[in-house]
């Protein structure tokens, strides 16, 4: 399922933060966007999914303008994670999960097998199956951002956006999240997700998105844009970039003035050069 | 292996706390026993005792002459209206909890039950004979007003439940002003006015419940079909709206509900409170917090909650009786001092 927008522009304040953004997002693309904070990452994916009524622009999902579906006819294409998420502590992840079915019940809410397999699917694509009668509050915080996420998948999106879903989680929660989304991506979901951390994006993801000041600064695959000219850029700071030995995937760093860190001193060999 | 061993001991002990499906329907059966025992003993007891024997004539035959008038005209309206009242208010109160988030939610504390209440009075001061159906419908503007003012003022860009709260409150505090304002400057029904403020059921008949039913069984069907939505909701705004909630839009449905049923219940039995604060908790310690569950669940909280504080008020010191809401604020007022202590 295909995801443009078309000229976005959205203002807090009169600033624009989203400013005559055009994408094109393929069916089963997987995608990071990446940008410092402020830089309109969070607004584009909000007016993309329908959360925000932008001030000028169109999104279209699949050729249609995505305000002509209705709430619950893009809920039931698309799907979207926000940042902050912390509502209903005392549910536990069945009953989450279930209320993504929610686009796809009538009046009543009268459970259907669909609605069955579509939560099964969810909650085992998600690796939560030994999890599901407990309450969100006792899972630890990568636990419950794959219950979060599997909410999402219940819904049974073309279509999955997410707003910094690693932020908070450590190491390995953060490689199980991005797993997660190679793994349904690989299903056929489209996928678009902020992303702050821009090794995990060059290794995950099949293409970046560089934000800066509302607008796309550049776009492309990962060898191809994770590099020092663009990353500065985006970022405003001098950038290296290693080469993962195993996978010859970029690593962006940040490349530190000189005197700064305390391997200034003890090593300075970490960083003068590739691998 | 330490995190193993931890994760097991978690769910062990969640596994022996956990609900079980049956619990609900046992509670409901529980409930609605309890309701019929009171519905018996209100028809049984009263200015004059009957017999359980009498009292069931009087409530399934005219044969009866002295238990037919007694049961059939006074005890069975009132405490049909008793659970009326009870109804309403606790659905209208699960509903303002579920939709601010904020377990401290009820009618009366969110101004609704005063602004039904200043119409009421309003209209009865301006025109002392006006009929009941009058009332009602002066009710529903009051209720409806209140819920629309409510709603503007919290609206700014979105409604945020803490700004719902804080002008509940003070619409609360100014609505009650003029109330009493309004019901000290006419002379005429200080007793009634009493009554009015405390909420009670002194003298209610089966034309306060035929008035009142046109706008409290659509609500009633009203909340029930928003209880899935209310759901949604409570995942907070943009999870609601991806999964195709329009969240204000709701939530002014959710206020119009909870103010036609506030209503009801004002046009009935005047300024009850605590009834919406305390059941649906009571309800939700018995069914979770699953709004499609709760929301019944509260009604039939209610309802056993109002008729018994009737009943109670019309036996502490009979023959004469005291205003059925000073029971439901005895009990209230407590158990909200507890909410606050230890829950809230």
């Amino acid at each position: 399922m295909r995801l443009a927008a078309e000229s976005l522009t959205h203002r807090y304040n009169g600033r624009p933060v989203v400013d005559g953004v055009s994408l094109d997002l393929e069916s089963g693309e997987l995608v990071a966007v990446v940008g410092p904070n402020g830089s309109g990452k969070t607004t584009l994916l909000r007016a993309m999914s329908r959360l925000l009524k932008p001030a000028a622009g169109q999104v279209f999902l699949d050729g249609q303008e995505i305000r002509s579906l209705g709430a619950r006819g893009v809920a039931r294409r698309l799907a979207v994670l926000p940042q902050v998420h912390d509502g209903a502590q005392d549910l536990t992840v069945r009953e989450l999960v279930w209320r993504g079915r929610y686009p796809h019940q009538g009046l009543l809410q009268r459970a259907t097998a669909p609605d069955h397999e579509a939560v099964a699917w969810a909650l085992d694509a998600a690796d939560l199956q030994p999890l599901t009668e407990r309450p969100l509050a006792s899972l630890s915080g990568g636990e419950r951002q794959r219950a979060w996420i599997a909410l999402a998948l219940a819904q049974q999106p073309r279509v999955l956006l997410l707003d910094e879903p690693t932020s908070f989680l450590d190491v390995q929660h953060q490689i199980e999240v991005m797993a997660l989304l190679h793994r349904l991506n690989a299903e056929g979901m489209t996928i678009v997700a902020v992303v702050h951390d821009l090794s995990l994006a060059g290794r995950f993801m099949e293409r970046v998105i560089g934000v800066r000041d509302g607008r796309v600064v550049f776009d492309g695959p990962p060898r191809e844009v994770l590099q020092p000219e663009p990353l500065e850029a985006v970022f405003d700071i001098p950038m290296l970039v290693l080469e993962d030995p195993e996978s010859g995937l970029p690593i962006p760093l940040p490349r530190y003035p000189a005197g700064m860190g305390s391997s200034s001193t003890a090593a300075p060999s970490a960083a003068r050069g590739r691998p | 292996m330490a995190g193993l061993t931890a994760e097991a001991k978690a769910s062990g002990s969640l596994a022996v706390g956990r609900r079980f499906p049956r619990r609900p329907l046992v509670l409901t059966g529980l409930g609605l026993f309890a309701l019929a025992a009171i519905g018996m003993l209100t028809m049984m007891y009263g200015a004059i005792t009957l017999s359980p024997a009498e009292a069931l004539s009087g409530l399934t035959s005219d044969s009866d002459g002295l238990a037919r008038p007694v049961v059939w005209q006074i005890r069975f309206p009132r405490f049909l209206d008793a659970m009326l009242v009870g109804a309403t208010l606790a659905v209208a109160g699960a509903m303002l909890q579920g939709v601010t988030r904020n377990p401290l939610a009820d009618p009366t504390i969110f101004g609704l039950t005063a602004a039904a209440g200043l119409a009421s009075s309003a209209a009865i001061v301006i025109n002392p004979q006006i009929p009941q159906w009058a009332i009602a419908m002066a009710c529903m503007v009051g209720g409806l007003s209140g819920a629309g003012i409510l709603f503007v003022i919290a609206y700014r860009g979105a409604v945020s439940p803490v700004r719902l709260a804080l002008a509940g409150v003070a619409l609360s505090a100014f609505f009650g002003a003029i109330i009493v304002a309004l019901l000290s400057s006419s002379r005429t029904f200080l007793q009634t006015s009493l009554g009015f403020l405390a909420g009670g059921l002194y003298a209610s008949e089966w034309n306060d419940f035929r008035s009142v039913l046109p706008y409290a069984l659509p609500a009633f069907a009203g909340a029930f079909i928003l209880s899935g939505r209310l759901n949604i909701l409570s995942l907070g705004d943009d999870i609601a709206t991806g999964l195709g909630v329009l969240a204000d839009r709701t939530r002014l449905a959710i206020l119009a509900i909870a103010g036609i049923l506030t209503a009801s219940a004002v046009a009935i039995a005047g300024l009850v409170s605590f009834v919406g604060l305390l059941s649906p908790h009571v309800a939700r310690y018995a069914v979770g917090s699953d709004n499609r569950y709760l929301i019944p669940a509260s009604a039939l909280v209610g309802a056993i909650l109002v008729s018994s504080a009737d009943l109670v008020a019309k036996l502490v010191i009979r023959p004469s009786e005291i205003p059925m809401g000073i029971i439901t604020a005895a009990i209230g007022a407590p158990f909200l001092l507890y909410l606050v202590k230890f829950k809230a």
